[in-house]
């Protein structure tokens, strides 16, 4: 549906359209249907044979005596790649002194630069296989939870919204998987946004009040863009089809007409899109995510198995966060202007200091200012 | 820009493969696919270090996709028989080398699967255990995921565009023209041609003045296929004998005095790198730009000496315009609109940012 080409036998074998870039545009549940059709169920199922059966099955399959099976396996097995005698494996942190091979003599100059020069560590690279560890290979408890297989995984980045030249755009903010079966809707939950945590309005008179329900509650529109169609989020009754403006303008302005679908009802084997191209999503009227699908693959034994912990986090963009101007420790809270004891317009505290400062101990209001409550981007770190 | 360059982000690290094409190389001159012929030479060059020296888990992953990859690529055509087996040993040895846990696996894309099943029935024919028992023990151990693409795609241009992408000595020669010397085409082709002549003899008033054909169309054919084949011959066991004896050392085989047999092969090289030094200064066009120099995919062709070809017919890839007319077309193309699609310099530059 989302497509305009019809899908022919040959279109499903995704292809580059840009060499290294991105992918012509295929579908994924006939992509899925493509690899199942070709692979035998052994090949991708999560039990693994143990080595006898393997070796009982090779020398069926390829009518070899068990005297050959046996040099095979002597000669193939992983022993034979070994360089250094065992019991004697060198450190593997340190690149071997005098290397020999082209990518540890570059490396080896690295390691000597970075050894005279002090440098800090880079966070990103630090922790940014943190949650990816926590989650391998996890079992589920029940077997009704197991993600069946042959299942579709994709890896989905969303990246931030251009607000802020404080952001680097080519990080992603969050790394995502999840499975052919989920529906547009589940990755749209999975979406941690600043902005549908921020709290509108002024409460400089009465900072207690400040309501709780934050911008999801009040604004749960939303829609993905997808090769030309627009899948709205209509789950709730208070929905609206905010595509419906720009398809209107573009269908005034004599653009090729884009067509709508309901979030909640598009799953990901139901899409047909090009791996490595960036589309949108877009909440809260106007807070604009590109979204890039990276891979599509089988599940694999090594995945974590558990379907009630997808969507699954692998990787997030950790950003400073913003402190409190006053004591440079807590994190921002409320934004305030025109404020008479702010050094700066507009200006950052976290909740303790801005009550000490503009508020007396009874909690009466003193001097002049507007108070915003403020969610910082590095909050959820 | 990146605050940072991080290393090993890129699909392919140079270094790596040049290493690993100096593994493939010394495979190579054994003549031979045995698996313990490789893992010796694998031993002598003290392989398994490459993953030695890498401190932070990130990085250590991404060098562990790299080797992986570059590994795959050699697996995959247009390589010869020989270094394809080189290609899958290496997989393997990567694969149960690296220091990655749990162990990054194998990317096998759909696309090329059918090569992967020819290469096996290739392998099963000719009767060699070791690259079938290598390739099984692979599947059964669950060392490869099976993708839609051989790399993660994020909309990001490769930093260094490879310009040779392909090692030359390791390609399988095109067998094309051995298969049609040795099939009857010719004389099927001889027989026509005779049959021809006859009826147009047969009909006076056309056979003056007609002359579309040459009547020594086989033989000339005939002559051409054995010049090929007589040059394919020369260059590629010239070749070989300059590697054997010559220490491996390149440019010593580079200037090495030409014998007349090479001299034709020469002139192509000299032709071809003319050719490449004009792309490449089209190529290196103004930094601001060259993040829209997206390389077009050409359908590749089937022979080895298509591939340098393609590789090089670098396309300007064709306007957002047009890209989006193509996909979603037009209900009324009569109107003519003028479109709003090309983005104002300062926006131009944010987007710029953004994906580089």
């Amino acid at each position: 549906m989302a497509s305009s080409h019809p899908p022919t036998s040959n279109s499903n074998i995704p292809d580059y359209e840009y060499l290294d870039v991105n992918t012509k545009p295929f579908h994924i549940g006939s992509f899925r249907n493509e690899w199942l059709n070709r692979l035998k169920p052994s090949d991708y199922s999560y039990q693994r044979d143990d080595d006898d059966t393997f070796d009982a099955n090779f020398m069926k399959e390829m009518g070899v005596g068990a005297e050959t099976m046996a040099e095979l396996k002597s000669i193939c097995s992983p022993d034979s790649l070994r360089c250094h005698p065992e019991g004697q494996q060198p450190d593997t942190e340190l690149v071997p002194p005098e290397p020999m091979l082209q990518t540890l003599i570059q490396r080896k100059k690295r390691q000597d630069h970075r050894a005279n020069q002090k440098m800090s560590k880079n966070r990103h690279d630090l922790y940014a296989d943190e949650l990816e560890r926590l989650i391998v290979g996890r079992k589920p408890e029940s077997t009704a939870d197991i993600i069946p297989e042959g299942e579709i995984v994709l890896t989905i980045n969303v990246y931030y919204p251009i607000t802020s030249e404080r952001i680097n755009t080519s990080r992603p903010h969050m790394s995502l998987l999840m499975t052919g079966s989920h529906s547009l809707a589940e990755l749209r939950d999975a979406i941690c946004c600043v902005s549908d945590l921020q709290v509108c309005g002024e409460f400089s008179n009465t900072p207690d009040l400040a309501p709780d329900f934050i911008s999801k509650d009040l604004f749960k529109s939303s829609f993905f863009f997808f090769e030309g169609v627009f899948y709205n989020d209509m789950r709730f009754p208070e929905c609206q089809d905010i595509s419906k403006t720009t398809i209107e303008w573009a269908k005034a302005r004599n653009y090729p007409a884009f067509t709508q679908a309901k979030m909640e009802d598009t799953r990901f084997m139901d899409l047909t899109i090009k791996v490595g191209f960036p589309y949108l999503y877009c909440h809260q009227g106007d807070c604009e995510h590109l979204v890039i699908i990276t891979d599509i693959r089988l599940a694999h034994k090594s995945d974590c198995l558990d379907k009630k912990l997808y969507p699954l986090l692998i990787r997030k963009d950790r950003l400073l966060t913003q402190k409190c101007t006053v004591c440079h420790l807590f994190i921002g809270r409320w934004f305030t202007t025109n404020d008479q004891y702010a050094p700066s317009d507009p200006c950052l505290f976290c909740d303790k200091c801005f009550r000490a400062l503009h508020y007396d101990a009874a909690g009466n209001k003193l001097g002049e200012f507007l108070a915003y409550p403020y969610v910082d981007q590095g909050a959820f770190n | 820009m990146p605050r940072f360059q991080s290393v090993y982000c890129d699909f392919f690290y140079t270094p790596l493969t040049e290493d690993v094409e100096q593994l493939l190389a010394r495979f190579q001159q054994t003549d031979s696919v045995r698996y313990e012929v490789f893992s010796a030479v694998w031993r002598e060059m003290g392989f398994s270090d490459v993953f030695h020296g890498v401190t932070r888990v990130g990085e250590l992953k991404r060098f562990c996709r790299v080797t992986l990859a570059t590994a795959l690529k050699y697996f995959l055509p247009p390589y010869s028989y020989q270094i394809r087996v080189g290609g899958l040993y290496l997989m393997f040895a990567f694969y149960h080398t690296q220091l990655a846990a749990p162990p990054v696996k194998i990317r096998v894309p759909l696309r090329d699967w059918a090569q992967v099943q020819k290469f096996l029935k290739d392998s099963v024919d000719s009767g060699h255990m070791d690259v079938l028992y290598i390739y099984q023990k692979l599947v059964s151990i669950k060392a490869i995921h099976y993708t839609a693409m051989p790399h993660f795609l994020s909309f990001q241009k490769q930093r260094k565009p490879k310009k040779e992408p392909v090692c030359a000595d390791f390609i399988g020669r095109t067998t094309a023209i051995q298969e049609l010397t040795s099939s009857d085409m010719l004389e099927e082709l001889t027989n026509i041609q005779n049959q021809y002549e006859k009826l147009k003899q047969a009909t006076a008033e056309v056979s003056s003045q007609v002359n579309m054909t040459h009547r020594d169309l086989s033989t000339r054919l005939q002559k051409c296929m054995s010049e090929f084949l007589t040059w394919q011959q020369k260059t590629y066991s010239g070749n070989q004998k300059n590697k054997k004896s010559g220490d491996d050392d390149e440019e010593e085989e580079e200037e090495e005095e030409e014998t007349p047999a090479e001299a034709s092969s020469s002139r192509a090289r000299l032709l071809s790198s003319i050719k490449q030094k004009s792309y490449k200064n089209v190529q290196e066009a103004s930094k601001s730009r060259r993040h829209r120099q997206a390389e077009a995919v050409e359908s590749s062709s089937s022979g080895p000496e298509h591939v340098q070809e393609a590789a090089q017919q670098k396309k300007r890839p064709v306007s957002l315009r047009a890209r989006t007319t193509k996909n979603l077309p037009m209900t009324d193309e009569n109107i003519t609109q003028i479109w709003h699609l090309s983005a104002p310099d300062e926006q131009a530059m944010i987007r710029k940012r953004s994906f580089n």
